[in-house]
């Protein structure tokens, strides 16, 4: 048999190797010992006492855990912690990052030497993301910003320093994709070159900032850790109309640059925080992303899988933890008990999904009622009848409908509204759309009635139908949440994560490795219970050493490629350690200074040294840090699938910047079929508008998009991964849409030139990349024009179809405007298109 | 022979560079190719972890649900207690419809005794039947998913939820590609596309060079293959070499950059895709016996057996996985008219299985490809209306054949009246584990590490069923 290799353990050789490196603790033996198991251990083995196991204090440590004795002394071999550590027991200690073999070597010794314990107080250790943000001090470096000053001071430890500005195209190049999502135009680089420094980098960065473009490229961050989508997902994946409005919530509160903190609580809990703000309402869209089944039957469980979905992004988005792992069990890796995941999950609770969140103001709402009640008793008469007639289809209906539920919700639905519990009502709201008959379920209803019913029915509908003038216009409808009541139905921690099989009940509570205080829960009115309040301003506290940090870390990896944390939705043990955790630290409290305005942090990112830096190349740093972390260099990014459809449209001028409202459905490449589901915006204003616009179907990804890595969005997605596959070859080079904006683009250039390639040629390379080519490429480009105006002379001879711009300049023949677009198509596939330096 | 062992995790910084390995070993196999040249290391990412049994993997999905009462799993009892309902030590079960009161339908069909091993098939499949010499039949088969779009997930990708990657992404990112010109994980659709469309062959959370690829029968197999018409094959070589030209002065000045290289060598494969695609997929040059075989001379078969057939010849030039749907749509969906339903579905589906079974036999090709007959889950006992039968995700037949699969062998029952799987349950994740098994991976150690945890196709659970091979 062949002998399999435990990579786990090739992975821990490499990885002391480095922590070998970086942790040479000075001090006694004990001293040392106390280091190590301060660092390792008592994150979960001393608050927490997983396993049982207090490793705070000697006689903790003695007096060991539900495996029984953890500290022998003087006998390493006999002592569980050591066992633990030194892999001679499964599963080796500490999970995720086994110690280095002198950090055993260590525990040995002290263990043999009677494991002395400076017995003054118990050794507190908090893992790093769990402690307070405190305000480093800024190293002393001859930079004005600070973000400079620390970055330098990492890279001098290795010899190494910033590389020298990029030039000013690339810079600006750099600032508008990041910023925008949008290429320049050629006459704005030509006067950005032309301005003069210092200043002039500056005032782009503000420019940008405050251009309401900035918004809809930040939200597609966002936007992928909030798991948004605009329909169900499972089998039907039925539209969700108004979901559109939270991406323009988050389109808008980016431009207005809304507090962070305060953009958190909206989202968490806007219904009971702002009951008066609508925009706060829609906010709560947030809670309601999750991907749902609308034919369940089993409507608990039903229920619980959306619970999971809340506390598991939750956890995920703001406070940047893998609180998902602790659904079935301890979090193997994080001090994360089982029940704080079900204490967080008891703050969703009594979360109820509205699809009716009425957006008007109440004088509004008023006026709409009075048009209504008009309408109603001018119609009442009609109705009544039509009741009467459709009453013993709506019954069947409501019957066999009803039959498929299992029985608590049958029950549910048969109690009167007195005496429904909460879990109840919860049950009843989430089956009544599927008791409710369509307009069509009730037409083919009535058609299998007798003839005379029909006709009256029929008769009846045109009568009511003539009123139709009179019924006030649908309600503009928000989708969100709000609590089924004050009372909410109880939470149990689950064994195993199973919903049948609950054990003890849980109170909400906060993670309580972070604090051991209680929620302050009261309920704001007799419709909702105020545990989200609580939730909510316990995340957006300056005091939680998550969210900032976590949002902080976000806006750096959208600028950088990566974070300051490299996993930014894993701030817990498997994670990443912060490369610059000073940096961090200093950032985070100066946004939390500032205010948490995001505008604030980007303006101090993009106005470092860092950022302006060049990407080139350097060996000699390269030698040092092959992967860039300590950032001697800025990162060459791949576009995202939406920022090249984006920037493509913009090439060929198509691109169509109407902001905000419902989405657009641009048409979707031959061979895709979704039999009806997607209606193809035909008029290009509408499906030449930006990627964010474009509806996002939970079943079928837009085609680029998917391509191009944009994520699943069942789940929240904190770092989008970078593929290079030749479906993105087949897509760019073939499709029929990109052939059409390739030509497009050939005949803005022909419109913008006079009739000369060379002219041409210089056009298409400055609307492209911003830059005019050189010799050399000039000559390439004009060998390939009179190549390709061979090839299509030659097609045209022979009778085939070539494909022509739609409008030719005197002077330019057909084969000669078919070689342009081939040009122009080339230069839309290049590297130096897609990437960004 | 000393095979290093292939990284069962995911380094947890994972780099840009990383990303790519991984990415190179899905569809996008150009990159790996290249940075295999130059990175000794990218070498020991796609190896089985030990000898593999069975390099292919065609899965006949009959959509829907066919009725194992009515085809492998035959139940006297039920015409025992034919119009009674289910005695209540079965309890009730939570059914799609609520038919858990309903009376017992028993089987219309005739079941008989077949081959050396004499393993019970219906009338309905008779071709199918003279191979059972060759089929491991799995009585015991059950799921979690009530509906069809939970458990059409679930058996594709071990969850009822959406999200995670389908089985045949786990074996490209395993495996990695044995053909650089074709897609190793491949989609065949029938008519439409199955519940839940394309999240059955996602890549999850892997990468999305591991998604499966749909290939069309008609026209095009992949999207985007060639250009329109318009395009001519010169033209478009020229502009390819255009475009390597330029790329390749960009790099010129970011040499270290392997990604931008990787792209200049997607554009490369793509090209070759063209060609190499629809000539895995035209079958215009195979003889008529084959196509006989196949079914493809009768209107009624001729569909899916097209799609079996091109399944052999995808497998043949190296495609790993080729999930191939019978039924898109729910079409075995039988909850009324289990007769008419089902004898349309079965005379689909016979002749074309059976033939795809006889010509992997006959080339040689049966013992390292694994065939596998099966649905999302059964049917109920309990009749649905007057003659139809309701979702049964609690018991349901799957068989397996070729591949290193033991032929002639029932493995598990089901209950008296075919509800619930009593002896040697099997659920999903054993299924997956055990398909991951025959191809040489063990689905302990095949994991990616994503959001905090190793992931793995058997989410947590799955136990390789020996029998099926020992």
């Amino acid at each position: 048999m062949r002998r399999i290799f435990p990579y786990t353990a090739l992975l821990s050789l490499l990885l002391l190797a480095v922590r070998g490196n970086a942790q040479t603790v000075k001090g006694d033996l004990s001293t040392r010992a106390l280091a190590i198991l301060r660092e390792n251990c008592v994150s979960c083995h001393g608050a927490q006492k997983m396993s049982g196991l207090d490793l705070r204090s000697r006689s903790g440590a003695v007096a060991g855990g539900k495996r029984g004795v953890a500290l022998v002394l003087g006998s390493p071999e006999k002592s569980r912690l050591f066992r633990f550590v030194a892999g001679l027991e499964k599963t080796q200690m500490p999970p995720a990052k086994p110690l280095s073999s002198a950090q055993i070597a260590t525990l040995k010794t002290w263990i043999q030497s009677g494991a002395k314990w400076d017995d003054k107080g118990k050794i507190e250790g908090t893992f790093w993301s769990f402690r307070p943000v405190v305000r480093p001090a800024v190293p002393r470096k001859p930079f004005a910003n600070p973000i400079d000053s620390f970055l330098t001071a990492k890279l001098e430890q290795k010899g190494l320093s910033l590389s020298p500005p990029a030039d000013k195209r690339t810079l600006l190049r750099r600032a508008y994709f990041d910023i925008l999502g949008l290429p320049p135009t050629p006459e704005e680089v030509q006067s950005f070159l032309a301005d003069t420094p210092p200043k002039a980098f500056e005032n782009v960065v503000d420019r940008l900032l405050a251009s309401p473009h900035y918004g809809e490229r930040w939200a597609r961050h966002w936007l992928d850790v909030a798991r948004y989508a605009e329909s169900n997902g499972f089998k039907t994946d039925e539209k969700r109309p108004n979901a559109w409005r939270y991406r323009d919530y988050v389109i808008e509160a980016l431009n207005s640059d809304k507090p962070y903190d305060r953009f958190i609580k909206e989202q968490i809990a806007g219904d009971e925080l702002y009951p008066q703000d609508l925009s706060a309402r829609i906010a709560t869209g947030f809670c309601s992303h999750w991907p749902d089944e609308s034919n369940a039957q089993d409507l608990r469980q039903r229920r619980q899988d959306i619970l999971n979905d809340l506390t598991d992004t939750l956890g995920a988005t703001v406070l940047g933890l893998t609180v998902g792992c602790a659904k079935c069990h301890d979090h193997k890796y994080d001090p994360i008990p089982q029940k704080d995941y079900f204490r967080l999950q008891a703050f969703f609770a009594g979360v109820r999904p509205r699809e009716d969140l009425v957006l008007l103001s109440s004088n509004q709402h008023t006026d709409w009622q009075r048009q209504q009640a008009d309408w109603e008793g001018k119609t009442s008469s009609i109705r009544t009848q039509l009741a009467t007639l459709e009453e013993p289809v709506r019954k069947r209906f409501f019957e066999s409908r009803k039959g498929r539920f299992p029985k608590e919700v049958q029950e549910a639905i048969e109690t009167v509204p007195a005496k429904r519990t909460s879990l109840q009502w919860l049950l009843y709201h989430k089956a009544l759309p599927q008791l409710e008959m369509t307009e069509g379920d009730v037409a083919s209803g009535v058609n299998s009635e007798k003839a005379e019913v029909k006709s009256r029915w029929k008769e009846l509908r045109k009568q009511l139908d003539s009123f139709r003038n009179l019924k006030p216009d649908p309600l503009p409808l928000g989708q969100g949440i709000t609590d089924v009541g004050a009372e909410v139905p109880k939470t149990f921690l689950l064994a195993g994560g199973l919903m049948n099989k609950p054990l003890e009940e849980v109170q909400p509570g906060f993670l309580s490795t972070i604090t051991t205080e209680s929620p302050q829960i009261s309920a704001p009115n007799n419709e909702s219970s105020g545990r989200r309040t609580a939730l909510a301003n316990w995340l957006a506290s300056p005091q939680n050493p998550l969210t900032a940090r976590v949002i902080v870390n976000r806006v750096w990896q959208g600028h950088f490629g990566r974070g300051i944390v490299g996993t930014p939705s894993d701030f817990g043990q498997t994670g990443e350690r912060p490369t610059h955790p000073e940096l961090l630290d200093w950032l985070t409290s100066e946004f939390i200074r500032n205010g948490w305005s995001l505008k604030k942090l980007h303006r101090l990112i993009l106005t470092s040294k860092a950022y302006q830096q060049s990407a080139d190349y350097n060996p000699k740093a390269a030698k040092a840090d092959s992967e860039n972390r300590l950032l001697w260099r800025f990162r060459r990014q791949r576009m995202t699938g939406e920022v090249l459809r984006d920037t493509l449209l913009s090439v060929s001028g198509e691109l169509s910047l109407q902001r905000g409202g419902e989405s657009v459905m641009p048409p979707l490449p031959a061979d895709v079929t979704t039999r009806g589901y997607w209606k193809d915006s035909t008029n290009p204003k509408e499906s030449n508008r930006r990627s964010i616009y474009i509806f996002v179907k939970r079943n079928l990804r837009f085609p680029l998009f998917e391509a191009f890595d944009m994520p699943d969005t069942h789940e929240a997605c904190a770092r989008r991964q970078v593929t290079i596959t030749p479906l993105q070859s087949l897509l760019l080079m073939n499709e029929a849409t990109m052939l059409q904006t390739a030509r497009t683009f050939a005949e803005r250039v022909l419109r913008e030139t006079e009739n000369d390639p060379k002219a041409q040629i210089e056009r298409a390379y400055q609307l492209a990349f911003q830059r005019s080519p050189d010799v050399d490429e000039h000559y390439r480009a004009l060998r390939f024009l009179t190549k390709q105006a061979e090839i299509a002379e030659q097609r045209l001879q022979a009778n085939e179809k070539i494909f022509v711009p739609q409008t030719l300049p005197q002077g330019v023949n057909k084969a000669q405007g078919a070689a342009l677009i081939d040009f122009c198509h080339v230069l839309m596939n290049t590297n130096e298109f897609v990437y960004v330096e | 022979m000393n095979h290093e062992p292939r990284q069962p995790h995911i380094p947890q910084n994972l780099t840009r560079r990383e990303v790519l390995f991984r990415a190179g070993g899905g569809f996008g196999a150009l990159a790996l190719a290249y940075l295999q040249a130059q990175e000794a290391v990218a070498d020991t990412l796609q190896r089985p972890h030990f000898a593999p049994k069975a390099k292919s993997v065609i899965w006949c999905f009959m959509e829907g649900g066919p009725s194992h009462i009515d085809l492998f799993d035959p139940k006297p009892a039920l015409q025992r207690l034919a119009g009674q309902p289910l005695p209540p030590s079965y309890g009730r079960p939570i059914t799609a419809m609520g038919t858990a009161e309903n009376a017992l339908l028993p089987s219309k069909r005739t079941f008989k005794q077949h081959g050396q091993s004499g393993i019970w098939v219906s009338d309905w499949y008779p071709h199918i039947a003279e191979h059972v010499d060759n089929y491991t039949v799995l009585r015991s088969c059950w799921a979690d998913g009530l509906n069809h779009v939970g458990a059409v997930g679930q058996m594709n990708t071990g969850a009822i939820l959406s999200g995670r990657p389908s089985l045949g992404s786990w074996v490209q990112y395993g495996l990695g590609a044995a053909n650089n010109n074709l897609p190793t994980f491949v989609v065949l659709l029938d008519e439409r596309e199955p519940i839940g469309g394309p999240k059955n062959w996602s890549s999850g959370f892997l990468p999305a060079a591991y998604q499966g690829t749909q290939f069309r029968p008609d026209g095009n197999p992949i999207l985007a293959l060639k250009p329109p018409s318009t395009i001519g094959e010169a033209q478009q070589r020229s502009k390819l070499d255009f475009l390597t030209e330029i790329n390749r002065k960009y790099s010129k000045t970011r040499s270290d950059d392997t990604e931008l290289e990787a792209r200049i060598r997607a554009y490369e494969l793509a090209f070759q895709m063209q060609s190499a695609a629809p000539t895995a997929m035209d079958i215009s040059k195979e003889p008529d016996s084959v196509k006989k075989l196949y079914g493809l001379d009768s209107p009624a078969t001729e569909r899916f057996g097209k799609n079996c057939l091109m399944a052999r010849r995808l497998v043949e030039r190296g495609v790993r996985f080729v999930q191939l749907y019978c039924g898109t749509g729910s079409q075995w969906d039988a909850h009324s008219d289990i007769e008419g339903n089902h004898a349309k579905m079965c005379r689909i589906s016979d002749k074309p299985v059976a033939g795809l079974i006889s010509d992997l036999k006959q080339r040689g090709m049966l013992e390292e490809t694994l065939v596998i007959w099966g649905g999302e889950f059964g049917r109920t006992p309990m009749t649905e209306g007057t003659n139809g039968r309701d979702h049964n995700p609690w018991g349901f037949t799957v068989f397996m054949a070729g591949g290193g699969v033991k032929g002639g062998q029932v493995i598990g029952s089901t209950d008296e009246v075919g509800l619930r799987a009593e002896e040697r349950p099997i659920h999903i994740h054993d299924l997956h584990a055990t398909i991951l098994h025959l191809m040489g991976l063990n689905h302990r150690q095949l994991t990616y590490h994503h959001d905090g945890r190793e992931e793995r196709a058997t989410v947590n659970g799955g136990n390789v069923v020996k029998e099926v091979f020992v």
